[in-house]
């Protein structure tokens, strides 16, 4: 039982990082019919900038502000830098292929995404960079925490699971409750219907790239608070947040959000669980298992679960 | 129809697709757009056979080794043969058939797995060449109708995921499927290729790389080539054609759409399957990750730099980016390579354009300038050792070369130059060539204090750069043709 | 069409007829070609510098920089160092290619590395029959110099001068045996050939003393842990850590404690980095001792500090110091011999019998008669202190 509750906290850890980055490919996929490919790379860049902001506050072991704070504002040092570099990727990389064959912006990104990993490489090199929060206090962050059963699920996992509950509340408040979100979802469901109503579609893109990549730098954070990060994350990274807002139904913004805890309980079950003598042994091949679940499902209902068949005009 | 704008509708700027034109139209709307000099010559041109072309290609190539003993270059240029192969396989699926398969690298994999497992010491089979290269082209086929049965129901984006899954997937396969591939051991000692009657190809002489294999590449290139051209020739490659600029009239008009695709996944498998078995016979072992990410998107700036869709053209982009790959990995080359390059550019460009002679030579003189200023402020600033050779004692007088920079200079100046790169591109005017002039020498610093210095990471950059530039400015690629989407 | 046919098939036949012609002369006579021993002698370097174990090869490479420059007056060569990258994520193939751009380039006498064992595995039959000696400094593969199993991956020509798998697996696992009384211990591999080969050593030498084993593996790109570190029994001591990223045996360190789990994570010597791994109570294992506590080494530590400030001695960096010094030293010897030139073949010949006296890792050294291994090489390990230090203890 102990194992079962510590295979879901780890399954809702991973699976509240992979919704945030999910939700960075769903958003820009809805407004731009475009996946990003270099989504996860600028997940990685905010791993790096929050790693300077902590450095800058005077490093884990002793920080010049209180924990929380220096938590806070290392989030928002990776959103900003995130942001900005979404928008400068859009600025440049996307937006002269507007009216391009879908293939082109797909090639830019592919460019793009392969461009920020080794310029990484270049300016940081390859030592993977850890922010250590265990060296704060002698590790309560890592040792404190609630007590579920016989289990203790850190105040380390807490924070990054309310964290990103928090950004997905506010993201919701902007797409549902603001004029640009409305805006947004009118751009994503038509983009000549949006322009025509009067709606500045460059602006909503680039208000969504800016919504999305935060999302991503904050993922980043969270992420890196527990485990190091390096230059090359940003392929893997992409990847399981790509599976999880496949899965969730990507242009679907609730379906990124279930799709990345999907996919958390999914690897994290998987890899605990799957275990016997004529199988392949989950651990080594978590991949494996859940390449397959997609291929099924995009077999069979390859808008995802929550998304919205593609109803094409003729 | 001798005026020179195309007709039909009129896009909203010069470089707007022509909406509503078909692909016909849209070529020969461009070539009209040339200078009326250039026409004859052009006409010229093309009205040599293509076979000509390959003769004339093929047979340079095949004196090239005699020029060139070294067994390294003789390696590379093996490698550039592949590529080639490579490339022209892709351009099936991509450039006819219109499908962006992610995972084509994979097949590729396959291809020099399966060789691999039929000859050598693993399973202990050791087929004859002339068997397994048949039977290795066979199963790669299979794979491609296997991968493209997703291709049934899902559309671009989705079928690009699902295709790089595959590849991830077989990553994952080759690594830990131990008793069956080597795991990340690989498999070793695979055998050379036999010429039928037993005598077989040794790969290298005394360590050195044997020129035999290159021949063999180029044989099989060749015929690859001539196959692929006489596919593309005849009804399939006509039905490729509609099912790419338009998959719903194609079905429409009772084309059968998803075994067109198959087709498609199957023949660029099928030749990247063969190039497998090429190189697993050269190298001798293969292992799981050379058949990962970073080959995909090599092959991809191949296929876009030449244009996909033509098949000179990917040839020629493989052409280009192999022995390029090559050339960054050396430091002194690289240095070479980017001042001939800057240089040559801005001559050639500027010749007939005066502007840009202009900043060319601003560019060149405000180097100077900030050299000696540099210099005489402080003599550490520019006393760096930038390389060996004449080359680069002469660059050393312009570009500044610390000797001892700090370490936010590094990624201050990558930073900065970008971003001044691309503020240029916004800017217009005479303000745009003011800008251009510190952005060019800034370029010329980072590339010799920051990159040379780890050309591994440098070379990718410069893969990842032409293809963000290209699809920006001329997605075509070199030889391509526009395509226009019906909108 | 029938053109093309007919011109397909010409080329086809002339490539056929061409294949069969000899390869190119001057390529196998290059071991025999001699090269004057006053000229610049290039000596390459392969070994990942960029890549997931950048730091490794930058380590290395420092050293390796530092031993040209004060050991090569010295024995009266012009030797100019140069590096090849083949980083981990390409995988072994680029050290082929790197192969035959070395072997190609006639100054080269020997060559320092592939520092990974896969990499060496991909290239050394190149090298041989280059007649080329190349000593790594890292690349511990039992079966790169023994045969294993009916399993011989090495040639004559592939030399360390650090000890391989075949040492450091017992080593430990004797250790966990002896000196901390295991029953239970997880073994983990990361799907690379390193961690494999380790792995597969400790487990065997454990399992054939009566120690219960359990195996996991987790794929290279792992970063969280934490579903392993929940099939780690809570009554297991000891989880077998060979990774070659230090910052992952931290973080495993400290994802065991987080689950309340008692084993301590246990490294090999691609974990070696105090700054990254430093969890206290964790053990270590390397084929150095700490250099700094060696006195003949001070000079040789001051001088290489100075020409790299702020960098702290790692463990990677001393056996590329010392490859290069049985490199230059073989050189040197082969050149004396020759007059004043010599070739590889000549160098190759030499290696073996290089001694040194005063070895960087302490002692002396000598090569083994049975493989190309050092003599009498032992493992040497280390548990890491409440402050971060590491404490020889093994």
């Amino acid at each position: 039982m102990d194992q079962f509750i510590q295979l879901t906290v780890d399954g809702l850890t991973l699976g509240s990082v992979y919704a945030l980055i999910a939700l960075g490919y769903t958003l820009v996929y809805g407004v731009l019919k475009l996946l990003n490919f270099a989504h996860g790379d600028v997940f990685m860049v905010g791993t790096f900038a929050g790693f300077g902001v902590l450095q800058l506050l005077g490093g884990p072991a002793n920080p010049t502000v209180p924990i929380w704070l220096v938590i806070i504002l290392v989030t928002l040092a990776a959103m900003a830098v995130c942001a900005a570099l979404g928008v400068a990727i859009e600025r440049f990389a996307y937006r002269p292929l507007r009216d391009a064959p879908r293939i082109a912006p797909l090639i830019s990104a592919l460019g793009v995404s392969f461009f920020l990993a080794n310029s990484m490489q270049l300016l940081f090199g390859a030592t993977p960079r850890n922010y250590d929060l265990f060296q704060y206090h002698g590790g309560t962050l890592y040792l404190r925490g609630l007590h579920i059963g016989g289990v203790t699920v850190p105040l380390l996992r807490i924070i990054t699971i309310l964290a990103a509950f928090v950004l997905m509340v506010i993201l919701w408040f902007l797409v549902n409750k603001t004029r640009t979100g409305k805006a947004m979802r009118a751009t994503s469901f038509d983009r000549e219907a949006a322009a025509m109503m009067g709606i500045d579609i460059d602006r909503v893109i680039v208000f969504t790239f800016i919504l999305g990549s935060a999302l991503a730098g904050a993922a980043g954070v969270m992420f890196a608070l527990r485990v190091p990060t390096n230059v090359s994350i940003g392929f893997i990274a992409g990847l399981k947040g790509f599976i999880a807002a496949v899965i969730g139904g990507i242009g679907s913004i609730p379906g990124a959000m279930a799709g990345g805890l999907i996919l958390g309980f999914l690897e994290s079950y998987i890899q605990g669980y799957v275990h016997g003598a004529h199988i392949p042994d989950g651990t080594q091949w978590s991949d494996l298992y859940v390449f397959s679940v997609l291929i099924v499902l995009m077999l069979f209902r390859h808008q995802g679960l929550l998304g919205r068949p593609d109803i094409r005009k003729v | 129809m001798s005026d020179s704008t195309p007709h039909g509708f009129h896009s909203t700027g010069a470089e707007g697709p022509a909406i509503g034109q078909d692909e016909w139209v849209a070529r020969h709307a461009e070539v009209r757009l040339l200078p009326a000099r250039l026409a004859p010559l052009e006409q010229r041109l093309r009205a040599v056979p293509w076979w000509a072309w390959l003769t004339l290609f093929v047979g340079a190539f095949c004196l090239f080794p005699i020029v060139e003993p070294s067994g390294y270059v003789r390696q590379v240029a093996f490698l550039t043969v592949l590529y080639m192969l490579l490339a022209l396989g892709l351009n099936v699926v991509v450039g006819w058939g219109g499908l962006l398969d992610l995972g084509y690298v994979a097949f590729y994999g396959i291809g020099a797995y399966a060789y691999a497992l039929l000859d050598s010491p693993h399973y202990g089979i050791h087929l004859p060449t002339v068997v397994s290269i048949p039977v290795v082209v066979v199963i790669g086929a299979l794979a491609g109708l296997v991968l493209g049965l997703p291709s049934w129901r899902l559309t671009g984006d989705y079928l690009a995921i699902v295709t790089l899954f595959f590849l991830q997937l077989f990553q994952t396969v080759t690594t830990n499927w131990q008793n069956v591939t080597g795991g990340p051991f690989g498999i070793l000692n695979i055998d050379p290729f036999g010429l039928p009657g037993g005598h077989k190809l040794a790969t290298a002489h005394g360590g050195v790389f044997a020129v035999s294999y290159l021949y063999v590449a180029l044989a099989i290139f060749v015929v690859v080539f001539v196959a692929l051209r006489l596919l593309n020739n005849s009804r399939t490659g006509r039905a490729w054609r509609s099912l790419r600029e338009d998959p719903l009239a194609a079905e429409a008009m009772g084309m059968p759409v998803n075994w067109l695709k198959l087709l498609a996944f199957a023949s660029g498998a099928a030749v990247a399957a063969l190039t497998g078995t090429l190189n697993a016979a050269l190298y001798g072992n293969v292992f799981p990750l050379s058949f990962y990410f970073v080959t995909l998107i090599t092959i991809y700036t191949m296929v876009i730099l030449g244009g996909s869709g033509n098949q000179a053209g990917v040839v020629l982009g493989a052409l280009i980016v192999s022995p390029l790959l090559e050339v960054l990995r050396d430091a002194d080359k690289s240095r070479v390579l980017f001042f001939v390059a800057l240089g040559g550019g801005l001559a050639f460009l500027g010749r007939r354009n005066r502007r840009i002679a202009m900043v060319a030579g601003a560019t060149l003189v405000f180097g100077f300038v900030v050299h000696a200023i540099a210099r005489a402020i402080d003599g550490g600033w520019v006393a760096g050792q930038p390389g060996a050779g004449g080359f680069a004692q002469l660059v050393d007088h312009w570009v500044i070369a610390p000797e001892h920079p700090a370490r936010w200079i590094a990624p201050v100046a990558y930073v900065g130059v970008i971003a001044a790169a691309l503020l240029c591109t916004v800017l217009s005017g005479i303000v745009r060539d003011i800008a251009t002039v510190p952005t060019i020498y800034l370029g010329a610093f980072v590339w010799e204090n920051v990159m040379l210095s780890k050309p591994d990471p440098a070379r990718y950059i410069v893969l990842g750069l032409i293809l963000i530039v290209l699809m920006v400015l001329r997605p075509n690629g070199l030889l391509g043709e526009r395509r226009v989407e019906i909108v | 069409m029938k053109k093309a046919f007919v011109l397909a098939l010409a080329v086809l036949a002339t490539s056929v007829v061409a294949a069969s012609a000899q390869g190119s002369q001057t390529a196998s006579a290059r071991s025999l070609a001699n090269v004057n021993c006053s000229k610049t002698i290039t000596l390459p370097f392969v070994t990942p510098l960029t890549g997931g174990a950048g730091f490794l090869g930058a380590e290395q490479m420092s050293w390796a920089k530092y031993a040209v420059k004060t050991l090569a007056p010295g024995l009266g060569l012009k030797v100019k160092l140069v590096g090849g990258d083949t980083p981990v994520e390409q995988g072994p193939a680029p050290a082929q290619t790197l192969a035959q751009k070395y072997i190609g380039t006639p100054s080269v006498l020997a060559v320092l590395g592939p520092s990974t064992s896969g990499a060496v595995a991909a290239s050394t039959k190149a090298y041989y029959a280059a007649k080329l000696a190349h000593i790594s400094p890292s690349a511990t593969r039992t079966t790169l110099t023994k045969k294993v199993g009916g399993t011989f991956d090495g040639t004559p020509a592939f030399f360390r001068d650090v000890p391989g798998d075949y040492i450091q697996g017992p080593s430990d696992a004797n250790f966990m045996i002896n000196s901390l009384h295991v029953k239970k211990v997880v073994v983990m591999d990361f799907q690379e050939p390193y961690s494999l080969g380790l792995a597969g050593a400790v487990d065997s030498t454990l399992k054939a003393k009566g120690v219960s084993t359990i195996r996991l593996s987790a794929p290279n790109t792992t970063t969280d842990y934490s579903a392993y570190v929940t099939k780690v029994p809570s009554d297991a001591d000891i989880v077998f850590f060979p990774t070659q990223k230090p910052g992952d045996a931290q973080t495993f360190a400290q994802q065991l404690i987080e689950q309340g789990k008692k084993a301590k994570v246990f490294g090999g010597d691609g974990s070696n980095d105090a700054s990254q791994f430093k969890q206290p109570g964790s053990y270590v294992s390397n084929f150095a001792p700490d250099i700094t506590g060696i006195a003949a080494d001070a000079k040789i530590i001051a001088g290489w500090k100075k020409d790299n400030a702020g960098k702290a001695v790692g463990s990677f960096g001393p056996p590329a110091y010392g490859a290069v010094q049985i490199a230059l030293t073989a050189i040197s010897t082969a050149c004396k011999a020759g007059g004043g030139s010599t070739n590889r073949a000549a160098v190759f010949h030499t290696f073996k019998k290089v001694s040194v006296k005063n070895w960087i890792l302490g002692g002396s050294f000598k090569w083994s008669t049975k493989s190309n291994d050092p003599l009498n090489a032992k493992f040497y390990i280390f548990q890491i202190q409440s402050n971060g230090s590491y404490k020889l203890v093994g």
